[in-house]
């Protein structure tokens, strides 16, 4: 067996998953873990499966496409190599929260400065304050920080961006979201 | 990974709630250090409080940092002065605290607690010494606290000792005239202290505690007055809800102060002792106890209603805790401070809190007489009779009860004072028949300890 990722996009709409499932079942895949999540209207789903060692990355591409042809899907499958897991560096999570007027290139600037310090991006969302303003656009970005990083001098550069930008940035460890939210 | 609402209501409680981690407090035993010598006393004093406590600060601010919660106070408690010093003499001990006060300065902290004595059976050399000299101690200093505790539930009340304490409170505000009593503003009187308080004034180590120990104070009256806020902005809900909406409330607050001081002791490498789960209030707007009675449809705090608010509100707050943490001690439960409480002195200037009330109201939650600023003439019987009761209902109820009344030197009731800072301002609360100066306080002697086996 091979083991392959496949992306799947849609338009949200009931039985998305139960139908690929169902495909990659008919086509002697064992699925080993997927994740899906829907943004507006928008499926985007990610599968990750072994696939019998007769099957290359096209074939099932192909394969899903033609079963699925109804239904306007873009497929995407990519060949995974099996990886020896790499040692468990000490590591933390903190939160990074901007809040402030919505404007183009606000993620790709504050992601610049995460990314030039070494520091890998493990969630980012636009979070829905469920108003109307405009103002209160709300990212979240979840960050890896190694003991390799310079976090002090990156959590700087974030507070100068943002000062620039004029947003309000907050800095916090994961933890004080696990203590207020999960019992 | 966590959810929009989980991100957005942590963000929300820092930003919008004023949470916070109100004191971390390190407490020393100072039993190693004594000495009938003064200065190698103090010596010794310095010597170990600098030891334990020359990064507190610096650690506090890195781990406030790193969770974005602010840790508003850093303060030490001590082993009581008047056990540890208890062969100086009034003048020695007068010594001693601007020596903590020095010490204090020197650490960078903002009130250091235990120039204290425990004289709820009888009055020693040492806790003599040590009453005697509370008033110019506190008067020469900054940052020096004083506490002395009068009576227990098993004790009983030393009434001899409110007397003196009276006394003492009435020359520690005339000695700080010029600062409206400022002095009395650092000196509790307590029924049924705890021993392991991180609050301000009344902290101390007590016996029997580690050789340093973290203990942490937790805040949040913003938070809870928003979380009813926003149910009862839904819906109209029963008072057991709104009690379940408090105690969630209280949880998480306490998980935070629980993180964050044992992060502290982890890096001082201190064992972490307590949280204490109260609800203590700023000068703040949106930092209040005061409001959250609005929020729960009082008028103001004081209003008929207000005593059984307090009881559900106190009783959620450790209800909430202790689900929180395992280790749980000071005063916890609800703070009514009046000065330093923006919407409770606003209750009093206008008349809806009034000294009957408020020494009501202390029956159902934590603290007592709290930051009450009365007219200066007041007499000393009748401050020794409020004291009194006060003491009594911490005896009856098995609870803490404490006084912090500052009789301000030259004014009345109704005008005004302002302590600065966190102590905040006030208007003076009228105190009925202020002049008497009946007997029964003179008598002296011991009111007997209460006899709980016929409860009612």
């Amino acid at each position: 067996m091979n083991k392959m990722i496949i992306s799947v996009l849609a338009k949200d709409r009931p039985g998305i998953i139960a139908s690929i499932t169902s495909d990659l079942y008919e086509l002697g895949c064992n699925l080993e873990n997927v994740n899906q999540m829907i943004l507006q209207n928008q499926f985007a789903g990610f599968f990750i499966t072994q696939v019998p060692k007769s099957l290359s990355c096209e074939t099932i591409r192909q394969e899903l496409s033609l079963k699925e042809k109804d239904h306007e899907l873009t497929i995407h499958v990519r060949s995974l190599e099996e990886e020896t897991p790499a040692p468990v560096a000490e590591k933390e999570i903190f939160l990074i929260t901007t809040s402030g007027p919505n404007q183009k290139g606000l993620v790709a600037k504050l992601s610049s400065i995460i990314s030039s310090f070494g520091a890998n991006i493990v969630n980012l969302k636009a979070v829905f304050m469920g108003g109307s303003n405009p103002n209160e656009n709300v990212m979240s970005y979840q960050v890896l920080i190694t003991k390799e990083i310079d976090a002090p001098a990156m959590f700087a550069a974030l507070k100068e961006k943002a000062k620039e930008l004029n947003l309000d940035i907050r800095i916090q460890h994961k933890n004080i979201f696990d203590v207020t939210n999960k019992i | 990974m966590f959810d929009d609402q989980e991100i957005i209501s942590t963000i929300e409680m820092v930003k919008n709630e004023n949470l916070d981690v109100r004191a971390v407090t390190l407490g020393i035993n100072l039993f190693d250090c004594i000495s009938h010598d003064l200065t190698v006393f103090k010596k010794n004093i310095r010597k170990k409080i600098i030891g334990h406590a020359a990064t507190l600060v610096e650690t506090c601010d890195q781990v406030g940092e790193k969770y974005g919660i602010k840790v508003v106070n850093k303060r030490i408690s001590i082993s009581p002065i008047a056990l540890v010093g208890a062969s100086f003499s009034s003048e020695q001990m007068v010594e001693i605290a601007h020596e903590l006060n020095d010490i204090a300065k020197i650490v960078n902290i903002d009130f250091i607690g235990g120039f204290s004595a425990l004289v709820e059976r009888g009055i020693a050399k040492g806790d003599q010494a040590l009453i005697d000299a509370i008033p110019e101690a506190l008067a020469g200093t900054q940052r020096l606290c004083a506490s002395v505790n009068v009576a227990t539930t098993k004790a009983g009340i030393n009434m001899d000792a409110v007397l003196i304490m009276s006394r003492a409170i009435k020359k520690a505000a005339a000695l700080t005239a010029d600062a409206d009593g400022l002095a009395c503003a650092k000196l509790c009187v307590f029924s049924n202290i705890p021993q392991d308080m991180p609050f301000m004034a009344g902290a101390y180590l007590g016996v029997g505690q580690a050789d340093a120990v973290i203990n942490v104070g937790v805040s949040g009256p913003g938070v809870v007055k928003r979380a009813i806020e926003r149910n009862l902005a839904q819906q109209r809900l029963p008072l057991g809800r709104i009690a379940e909406i408090i105690k969630r409330t209280a949880c998480k607050v306490t998980r935070v102060g629980e993180l964050i001081g044992r992060e502290v002791a982890d890096i001082l490498k201190i064992r972490f002792g307590v949280v204490d789960l109260s609800l203590a209030p700023t000068p703040t707007v949106g930092d209040s106890v005061g409001e959250i009675f609005q929020a729960l449809g009082l008028s103001h705090i004081g209003v008929p209603g207000s005593t059984a608010a307090l009881a559900m509100l106190n009783d959620a707050v450790k209800k909430g805790g202790a689900f929180a943490s395992s280790h749980v001690g000071g005063l916890s439960g609800a703070f009514i401070p009046v000065s330093e409480d923006l919407k409770i002195a606003e209750a009093a200037q206008k008349g809806f809190l009034t000294m009957e009330k408020l020494e009501a109201m202390t029956c159902v939650c934590s603290v007592g007489l709290d930051m009450v600023a009365v007219p200066g003439n007041i007499t000393e019987q009748v401050l020794a009779g409020i004291i009194a009761d006060e003491m009594a209902i911490g005896m009856i109820n098995a609870k803490t009860t404490a006084t912090r009344i500052i009789p301000v030197p030259g004014k009345k009731a109704g005008d005004n004072v302002n302590f600065g800072g966190l102590l905040g301002k006030a208007s003076i609360m009228d105190v009925p028949h202020l002049d008497l100066e009946d007997i029964f306080v003179e008598y002296g002697g011991h009111i007997p300890a209460p006899i709980h086996s016929l409860k009612n």
